[in-house]
């Protein structure tokens, strides 16, 4: 119990990677493998977090009642994952637009019945 | 001195200051990209001298590293920069006349974007901010892949974007594993405390962010993306992705091999990944019957060999291997530039369709059959000595395995020369009783065309004018100590 509690985090994180993986292997749904790609990075940004942050810890700022490093919040991994998020974001939003014009184009999103350019 | 970080600010300023002249005129967009490249040309060739003596430093926000974010502007950096800005300058011009329809505004931003990402790329010190500019150039490409809007472009698109992105996430996996263990963002300072990847917490970051950038590198397995993603793209921007994004690409592995985990017993595993990258792209390029889909895997093999060069890492093999790559990024930017439009007057990008045009097309097959030619390693172009010195790198080493690996290498570059010939046995020698109508290419095409068969040409006659640089870029990929002194003090 005291091993789930102290790298609840890191399972969290890797089975969020793996559970995203595994659907954007294998479903046929455009969409679906889009929001696979989502999880996946969830996944990611949840490890980063992780890494830095420690349990009960403060904001890393130093002021009269804190000086001392001892109890705080590593801020190097947040604003990684805040860059991170930025790039999920602008990656998934091109996903779902380029899937809109793929559907435009041929009407499914089956990604086994799109095989003009040999997938 | 002109402060290097010009060259990635300058790029980005005028990426989103497009839509703004945009609503000037419409003219004033087209000059944006040109302007900002021929900057870039400028300032890089400026400051290449310097940098072959002593790497710039720069370091952004006051602190001393390991502490920031610093750009290291050494003989690699800079030289890329200039590769980059060259081929983005000549790209640009030939876009004024070939980029008509569509979103012309949203087609200079992600350019310049590109542009951007790639500069950024090459001169970071730091590994996360190295991720980011990744991202930067990886977006910007997924949109202009897609830029034409048809099925092929879109499929590609989508197909590209999901293997990227799935690279992308490995990338910042292996950083944050990095940074658990080590607590530093630094390339050098991560340097400093890795010493060989045989221990597993090592290994498994170097074998993600290796998988990472070998997405966007082409490494085989990793390229399934890049035949349609190349060959369904505007040929300016087929031009870009093949001579510079793939190129970044590879930097970014060969950066973390030698440089951050100097890994010298991947070494092997990489000669055997480029010889058999080198073979899988060409011989798919010789079934192929649409030219662009020819080139596209022609690109994998090409980035195969440079793999195989530089993972010879001896001194001589390290500079043959940026001499390959420079000269592919030429002879590929020409081809597709030449090849661009043929397929515009045609409308085809059959092989066949191509018959006869040596004598409808004279001065753009000229340049076409001079690229070609040198992209096989026909003397006396830039190939010539490029793949000259691959070989020779490769005998001087003394090692049973790549003496036999090398043989393979000329087995490939005899395949490459089999369908570079059908080519250009089409355009000479097939057709072309029909209408003989001379058509010339417009200036802007002609113009980029042209400067590119100058320097094939010039460096192919002179390869002493790019060797001496070359043997800096080596010592800095294969000398880690001074690199990380350099950074560190």
């Amino acid at each position: 119990m005291n091993f789930l509690s102290q790298y609840i985090y890191y399972i969290g994180a890797f089975g969020l990677f793996f559970i995203g993986l595994y659907t954007m292997l294998t479903k046929k749904n455009l969409i679906k493998v889009i929001i696979g790609l989502d999880i996946l990075d969830t996944g990611v940004f949840l490890f980063l977090i992780a890494i830095g942050y420690s349990s009960g810890g403060t904001a890393p700022i130093f002021s009269k009642s804190v000086t001392e490093t001892g109890n705080m919040v590593d801020p190097v991994p947040q604003a990684l994952v805040l860059t991170g998020i930025v790039i999920g974001v602008s990656v998934l939003a091109l996903a779902l637009a380029l899937a809109i014009r793929l559907y435009e184009h041929y009407g499914t999103l089956n990604l086994r019945k799109i095989k003009e350019q040999r997938w | 001195m002109v402060n290097p970080v010009l060259l990635i600010v300058v790029p980005l300023a005028l990426a989103f200051a497009v839509p703004l002249f945009g609503l000037i005129s419409k003219k004033i967009v087209k000059i944006l990209p040109v302007v900002a490249l021929l900057f870039n040309l400028i300032v890089s060739v400026m400051l290449l001298p310097k940098v072959m003596e002593q790497p710039i430093h720069v370091f952004i926000g006051g602190f001393s590293p390991p502490f920031c974010i610093n750009l290291v502007a050494g003989p690699i950096g800079i030289l890329f920069s200039v590769l980059i800005a060259l081929v983005g300058l000549l790209v640009s011009i030939y876009a004024l006349g070939y980029i008509k329809e569509g979103a012309i505004e949203k087609y200079h931003t992600l350019y310049l974007l590109l542009i951007t990402g790639a500069t950024g790329a090459v001169l970071t010190g730091d590994i996360f901010n190295l991720f980011v500019f990744f991202e930067i150039l990886c977006i910007s490409s997924y949109s202009l892949v897609a830029y034409l809007g048809n099925k092929a472009g879109i499929e590609s698109a989508v197909k590209y974007l999901l293997q990227g992105a799935l690279g992308s996430s490995l990338i910042l996996l292996g950083i944050g594993l990095l940074y658990a263990k080590y607590g530093t963002l630094n390339m050098a300072d991560l340097a400093v405390n890795i010493h060989s990847i045989k221990s597993f917490s090592n290994f498994l970051p170097f074998i993600l962010l290796v998988t990472g950038f070998g997405v966007e590198a082409a490494i085989f397995p990793l390229n399934a993306w890049l035949p349609d993603a190349h060959s369904s793209a505007p040929s300016s921007i087929s031009a870009i992705l093949s001579g510079i994004a793939i190129e970044v690409g590879l930097y970014a592995v060969v950066r973390v091999v030698f440089t951050i985990f100097g890994a010298s017993s991947f070494l092997v595993f990489l000669l055997f990944l480029g010889v058999l990258t080198l073979l899988i792209g060409e011989m798919s390029a010789f079934s192929q019957n649409n030219i662009k889909r020819m080139f596209a895997y022609s690109s994998i093999g090409q980035i195969g060999l440079i793999l195989f060069a530089l993972s010879i890492a001896t001194p001589y093999g390290v500079s043959a291997g940026f001499f390959q790559l420079i000269s592919h990024t030429l002879a590929k930017a020409l081809l597709f530039l030449a090849v661009g439009y043929m397929i515009y007057r045609t409308g085809s990008m059959d092989i066949s369709s191509l018959e006869g045009m040596g004598k409808k097309m004279p001065y753009t097959s000229l340049a076409f059959t001079i690229g070609a030619l040198s992209l096989v390693g026909m003397p006396p172009f830039i190939g010539f000595p490029s793949k000259f010195m691959i070989i020779r790198a490769a005998l001087l080493k003394q090692e049973t395995l790549v003496t036999v690996l090398v043989v393979l290498v000329l087995v490939a570059t005899v395949i490459e020369g089999a369908y570079f010939f059908r080519v250009i046995q089409a355009i000479y020698f097939r057709g072309g009783k029909s209408e003989i109508k001379r058509e010339r290419a417009p200036l802007s095409a002609l113009i980029p065309l042209f400067i590119f068969v100058g320097l094939i040409v010039v460096i192919g006659v002179y390869p002493k004018l790019l060797t001496n640089f070359l043997d800096s870029t080596a010592s800095e990929l294969l000398n880690r100590l001074d690199y990380i002194k350099g950074v560190i003090r």
